[in-house]
């Protein structure tokens, strides 16, 4: 391969605490990587696993879900249900036959700009070491 | 397709140095999606907002796009720009390439790209987005207050006023608990004092109507519009309407006959604390008609079972005694407490002066009460293990405070939850202390929990702040927008949707089993639009369309 | 005379902020006042809040937010009373607010400007544990999300002509022409929220404050633990070192003070809960001397910390001394007499107590300092204060928790928004006792 691979991946952040974190990051000027496109929901249990696998389907590299610390949560219960939805998600990435680590789910809270840089580098360095998705080349897509 | 502007800030150079805004504005336009491409050095300025409402206008945009910084920052600043040049607030997308991308991506030639994907998302994702209106309605200022106790007479007297009135039930007396009570610590006053101006007020103010003797048999509706069925002793129904309700139900003294080792009901000359302030601390009498010579007050009974300290009754105890020394000095009293809890400003210094009435103090491990013919024996570890004993003509248990055992038929009630004790659960433990997880529904004194009568004196004040403040006689409740709706015509009636709602927004509706959303209760989380099997739930502004299409943009 | 409805809120901590915004949505105009350079007072020190564990930002980021869009409470920081006339519904004051050198309309908050700036002193939001630049944010993200320059320390109040900030600010924010400027405003009520301080611990040679390295305060060590503070929340000895074992002191000046400061307990236990966290395998001792748990979650909490491992030490005449980098604590465990324990660092819980300038301010507003310097109310109208119209909420009444200060300030708002009416009905003729 010429080029180095360079991997895409999506990041849904809560409103209320990972937004906050990722902006507290941008303030700090931490590193977080290029790779890494995010989408803000008002809640971590606004993604369903529906919209996670369309997001592999379309070819995501991985995909972060983060959200308020559990217990933490801006309406009360959100984040818990979110780890329940996503709990077998780890399964259906294999029945794919993707790496059930293409998906992570992180609890990152609004003063941890420090955390939010760390779990997305680790996260994107993971993902490229993984190297492409694997349904990217898949006939059915669109 | 809709006619979108694109707006780049520069943010001085905190964007412009570290993006290619140029190539970032040539690539889009290649795109071929948006209508205009407009710079400005910095939009949230007045100069910039003044800039995009002109350029807007000028151009007929009727959505847009600006990349700039977190719309945690500025996304109010854009909206209202958006509405004074007459669209609706919701039409545009904000793009936070300053925080999330210029900050935090190093290399230009890699930020530009992340940029990139970010606008290419918003400029797809601005094409979906739909009006929302911002949505009013009247609502009740009365108020429904459930208790007649302290709190419930504190709640009602703070918020009955001129255009509000106050209904309260109460299913015995008014009074409660203090009914029982001798005097008031710190001060010493007797409780009647306190209490009887009080209830006088109550019944002699026109805006206050008073149900005793009733208990509620329904709450039905939501914030701003409560209805609840109140049930007389005769079996007749009144119905009453209010925009709030608020639980003041009190707690109940622990009953220590369910622990042996204090002998209570058993021996003669054991009583509670309550039991004791009821036939007056005055000249203190065994039962064979003996003055009492010596005395052992126990602290912390029930408090291993309660599972919890109950605040008040390390200081109620020490006044009984006090009371007991000041009646008679010749009478020893003794105080066998585990943890002395003395918060606050003033209670050490009641302490104190209790001790120096002549009253004394032991700690104590573990403690049995036994009895004889000469009179009672307090047998009691000491830290450290060794035992002691103490021969006493009468013990008296200082008990704790347990839950009113009817909270949990009315926590179902009002679609609350009551705590493995039986007290009311605030909305959040530190900032929404006597609100509900129902909104308009409020918990004061010892319903939410244990405290002494000051306590809940301020949270039935507290409580009557967070009435004035959210239903003001003729002021209209202004509604969240970004709320979820339930589609009539996707929607099974599964029921998913509410099983999942947190602040019970969602309901179904028996009749055309369907799920209902409302809107005075949804606080926008999007939570029922992903439990969804059917996709009937959608959750405006984020809808799982909006959010595909970011999705698919950002992969392409 | 028509009744003036608008609210003057003095201290935008987490009392004043829940006023403010309840008082906003009654349609009451509020003028929140902040003698500091950014708002959120005590609470944004915190990492995380007891009984939940919760994330302090998380919690009050929201209200702050809220609060800084509100278009009917005008925020002025950096700013003191200096005169309050008038009467209830009809108050006169006066403000006088410093010059921030930074204006907040301008600013983006980018952050350019501290850089440059020559001057190094001491953080005092992050209790001495960093050094800030003459021009500065207390924290990151400190709101307003603008810095202010501190005149005391920078180079041009030396008479030197430096322009470092001014040079690096592209959005001509800096202007060191800005004066301190007077106000008047009219209110018809006022809510005093103007906090607390930690007692100071140098006042008790027993516990070596100051003398011993690594014995820490209160504050000191949550700055330890938030993650946007001094060690991005490591625990950390002086000397850098992660401790393996941590001493936290109970009650002290609590004998001295005669009071009892209520919260120590339980934010005590919460510090153990920090340290498990954040140190594999550290021990952590508490020293108290009585455990004050009050209420229906404290004694859980507690309970959780034993469970994680926490060990309770019954003590009096607690006196530390150094040993080597760490601290050896001596104490009366009361059975078997003095006995010590050696750890590397060491926690002091000190009295809390009413801020600075509480007398003066007292004074200013006519109402009485009660006992300890703390605002004094009426025994069973814990807001109302002697003057009528004039309301406390919060730490200055007292010490309490974060919900009885959420609870307190709720409570002041109903007695502005109905004029107390209904309770004065009831009110004895008696003075404000307590």
């Amino acid at each position: 391969m010429a080029d180095k691979f360079e991997p895409n991946i999506v990041g849904f952040l809560c409103n209320w605490c990972s937004y906050a974190a990722a902006d507290l990051a941008g303030s700090n000027k931490l590193e977080v990587p290029a790779t890494l496109t995010t989408i803000r929901v008002m809640c971590s249990s606004r993604v369903d696993p529906v919209m996670l696998l369309s997001a592999y389907l379309r070819g995501a590299d991985g995909v972060l879900v983060a959200g308020c610390h559990p217990g933490d949560c801006h309406y009360q219960t959100g984040n818990y249900l979110a780890r329940r939805r996503f709990a077998l998600m780890h399964k259906i990435l294999e029945t794919f036959g993707l790496d059930s680590n293409r998906f992570r789910l992180s609890w990152i809270s609004a003063s941890e700009g420090k955390r939010f840089s760390e779990v997305t580098n680790e996260f994107a360095e993971h993902i490229t070491k993984l190297g492409p998705n694997p349904l990217r080349k898949m006939p059915f897509i669109e | 397709m809709a006619k979108i502007g694109l707006y780049l800030c520069e943010c001085g150079p905190n964007i412009a140095d570290a993006i290619d805004l140029d190539r970032v504005a040539a690539e889009i336009e290649k795109d071929g999606k948006v209508a205009g491409i407009e710079r400005h050095k910095l939009f949230c300025s007045a100069d910039g907002k003044k800039f995009l409402a002109e350029s807007i206008k000028k151009n007929g945009f009727e959505r847009f796009v600006i990349a700039a910084c977190s719309p945690k920052q500025h996304e109010g600043t854009f909206a209202e720009v958006a509405s004074d040049v007459g669209l609706n607030p919701q039409m545009f997308q904000l793009v936070n390439i300053r925080e999330q991308c210029a900050w935090t991506v190093p290399d230009k030639e890699q930020a530009t790209g992340k940029a990139l994907r970010f606008i290419r998302a918003a400029v797809t994702r601005v094409q979906y987005h739909q009006a929302l209106e911002q949505k009013e309605i009247d609502c009740n200022p009365d108020v429904f207050v459930i208790g007649g106790g302290i709190a419930g007479i504190e709640v009602a007297l703070r918020t009955a006023h001129k255009g509000r009135k106050v209904f309260l039930a109460e299913k015995g007396e008014l009074g409660g608990m203090l009914k029982e009570r001798g005097l008031l610590f710190p001060a010493m006053e007797p409780a009647g004092d306190f209490l009887g101006p009080r209830i006088d007020a109550l019944r002699n103010n026109p805006q206050i109507e008073l149900f005793e003797n009733c208990k509620v048999k329904e709450v039905l509706g939501f914030f701003g519009s409560f209805v609840a069925l109140l049930e007389t002793q005769e079996g007749k129904e009144i119905e009453l309407k209010a925009g709030s309700v608020v639980l003041a139900t009190g707690a109940q003294a622990f009953n220590p006959k369910e622990l042996a080792e204090y002998g209570y009901g058993k021996l003669d000359g054991v009583y509670t604390a309550d039991e004791i302030e009821k036939r007056g601390v005055g000249k203190l009498l065994t039962e064979s008609a003996k003055p009492v010579k010596s005395v052992a007050v126990i602290h912390c009974v029930g408090r291993d079972k309660l599972g919890y300290c109950s605040k008040m009754c390390c200081v109620n105890s020490m006044k009984i005694a006090r009371q007991i020394r000041e009646q008679s000095a010749e009478t020893e009293v003794v105080e066998l407490y585990r943890d002395l809890c003395l918060p606050g400003k003033g209670y050490d210094r009641f302490y104190k002066e209790t001790e120096a009435k002549g009253v004394k103090f032991a700690r104590f491990e573990s403690v049995e009460v036994t009895g004889g013919d000469s009179g009672l024996t307090v047998k009691y570890k000491q830290p450290g293990g060794t035992g002691a004993e103490l021969a006493v003509d009468m013990v008296v248990l200082s008990t704790g405070l347990a839950a009113n055992p009817s909270n949990p038929e009315l926590a179902d009630m009002l679609s609350i939850s009551v705590d493995e004790s039986g007290f009311f659960v605030e909305e959040h433990a530190v900032l929404n202390p006597v609100s509900t997880m129902t909104e308009g529904v409020f918990i004061a004194g010892c319903a939410r929990g244990p405290g002494d009568t000051r306590d809940t004196i301020v949270q039935a004040s507290a409580t009557a702040g967070k009435v004035l403040s959210s239903l003001v006689p003729g002021k209209r409740l202004q509604l969240e927008t970004r709320t979820s709706e339930v589609s009539e015509k996707l929607c099974v009636g599964c029921g998913t949707c509410v099983t999942v709602c947190a602040y019970g927004a969602t309901t179904l509706d028996e009749s055309r089993h369907i799920a209902v959303v409302n809107e005075v209760l949804c606080r926008g989380c999007g939570n029922c639009a992903s439990a969804c099997p059917s996709g009937a739930a959608k959750h405006r502004h984020f809808t799982t369309r909006q959010l595909n299409q970011e999705v698919t943009e950002i992969l392409k | 005379m028509a009744e003036n409805n608008n609210v003057l809120v003095i201290g935008a901590g987490l009392a004043g902020i829940e006023a403010s915004l309840l008082l906003s949505n009654a349609g009451r105009k509020v003028y929140l006042v902040e003698r500091n350079s950014y708002f959120g007072g005590t609470v944004i020190k915190s990492e995380e809040v007891f009984p939940n564990m919760e994330c302090a930002t998380c919690m009050i980021a929201p209200k702050q937010s809220q609060l800084l869009e509100d278009k009917n409470i005008e925020l002025l920081t950096l700013t003191d009373v200096t005169d309050v006339q008038g009467d209830v519904g009809d108050f006169t004051v006066k403000l006088a607010s410093r010059a921030r050198y930074v204006s907040l309309v301008n600013c983006i908050g980018c952050g350019a400007c501290f850089e440059p700036c020559p001057v190094s002193v001491d953080n005092e939001f992050e209790e001495g544990l960093m050094k800030r630049k003459a021009i500065f944010l207390a924290c990151a993200g400190a709101l307003p999300n603008a810095p202010a320059i501190d005149m005391d320390c920078c180079l041009r109040a030396k008479g030197e002509d430096c322009t470092a900030c001014k040079d690096a600010c592209m959005f001509d924010a800096i202007s060191f022409e800005e004066k301190d400027e007077e106000k008047e405003i009219k209110v018809g009520a006022i809510i005093v929220a103007t906090g607390y301080q930690l007692g100071d611990v140098s006042r008790f040679p027993e516990y070596g404050y100051g003398k011993i390295e690594n014995v820490f305060h209160a504050f000191e060590f949550e700055r330890l633990r938030a993650s946007n503070g001094p060690t991005e929340g490591a625990i950390k000895t002086r000397d850098g070192r992660e401790p393996k074992s941590i001493g936290l002191i109970h009650c002290v000046g609590r004998d001295a003070g005669g009071y009892c400061s209520q919260v120590c307990c339980m934010y005590l236990t919460k510090f153990a809960c920090y340290a498990f966290d954040k140190v594999e395998g550290v021990e952590v001792h508490e020293f108290f001397q009585e455990l004050s748990t009050p209420g229906k979650a404290g004694q859980k909490f507690l309970d959780e910390a034993k469970e994680k491992g926490v060990k309770l030490v019954r003590a009096r005449g607690v006196e530390l001394s150094g040993n080597g980098e760490g601290v050896r604590i001596t104490y009366q465990d009361g059975k078997t007499g003095k006995d010590t324990v050696d750890v590397d660092m060491v926690v002091l819980a000190p009295c809390i107590e009413p801020n600075s300038g509480a007398d003066a301010l007292a004074k200013l507003l006519g109402i009485e300092p009660g006992d300890f310097g703390f605002f004094k109310t009426t025994e069973f109208d814990p807001v109302a204060t002697k003057r009528a119209g004039i309301f406390v909420a919060g730490c200055n009444e007292g010490p309490k928790s974060m919900q009885d200060v959420v609870v307190q300030a709720e409570a002041a708002v109903a007695a502005v928004l109905n004029g107390s009416k209904a309770d004065t009905a009831v009110r004895r003729q008696d003075p404000a006792q307590d």
